[in-house]
């Protein structure tokens, strides 16, 4: 399963289904305090609502 | 109390940073890093938790180190004002 999601030509997925690409594990937070407000320990799962745009 | 609080602050973050390993790890079971590091997190939670319950008051049945009283009632109730 993990192959098939990695190309990221899309047009060969069939329409109306979601994809979310697979996580790999490069690390968490080393500062506890900072992961533990931002409710995660992974930076790339860091998306905080800014009320405006999305944060990549 | 301000180092009580603290030290169960650490017990709550360490707690975050196992769940947060753990729902990596259901879906990446095989992740050796992931791995690593919960047990590393995992060791010293149940440091924090001994010393915890050793100084204060035990945090939950399995901690009480039943030595010479029953010391599983010493803990602040929750609707005493301040919950531990």
């Amino acid at each position: 399963m993990h192959e098939h999601f990695k190309d990221n030509d899309c047009d060969k997925f069939p329409v109306a289904m979601a994809y979310v690409p697979w996580q790999e594990f490069n690390g968490m937070y080393d500062d506890l305090e900072k992961a533990y407000c931002a409710g995660t320990i992974f930076p790339e799962l860091d998306k905080p609502f800014t009320g405006r745009r999305c944060v990549s | 109390m301000r180092e009580r609080e603290q030290l169960l602050r650490d017990i709550g973050m360490a707690d975050f940073v196992l769940t947060e390993l753990a729902l990596f790890l259901d879906t990446h079971p095989q992740d050796r890093r992931a791995l690593e590091y919960f047990n590393h997190y995992n060791r010293i939670k149940i440091q924090m938790e001994k010393e915890f319950s050793q100084k204060y008051f035990p945090l939950n049945l399995r901690l009480t180190d039943c030595g010479k009283e029953w010391r599983w009632g010493e803990a602040p109730l929750p609707w005493e004002g301040e919950c531990a």
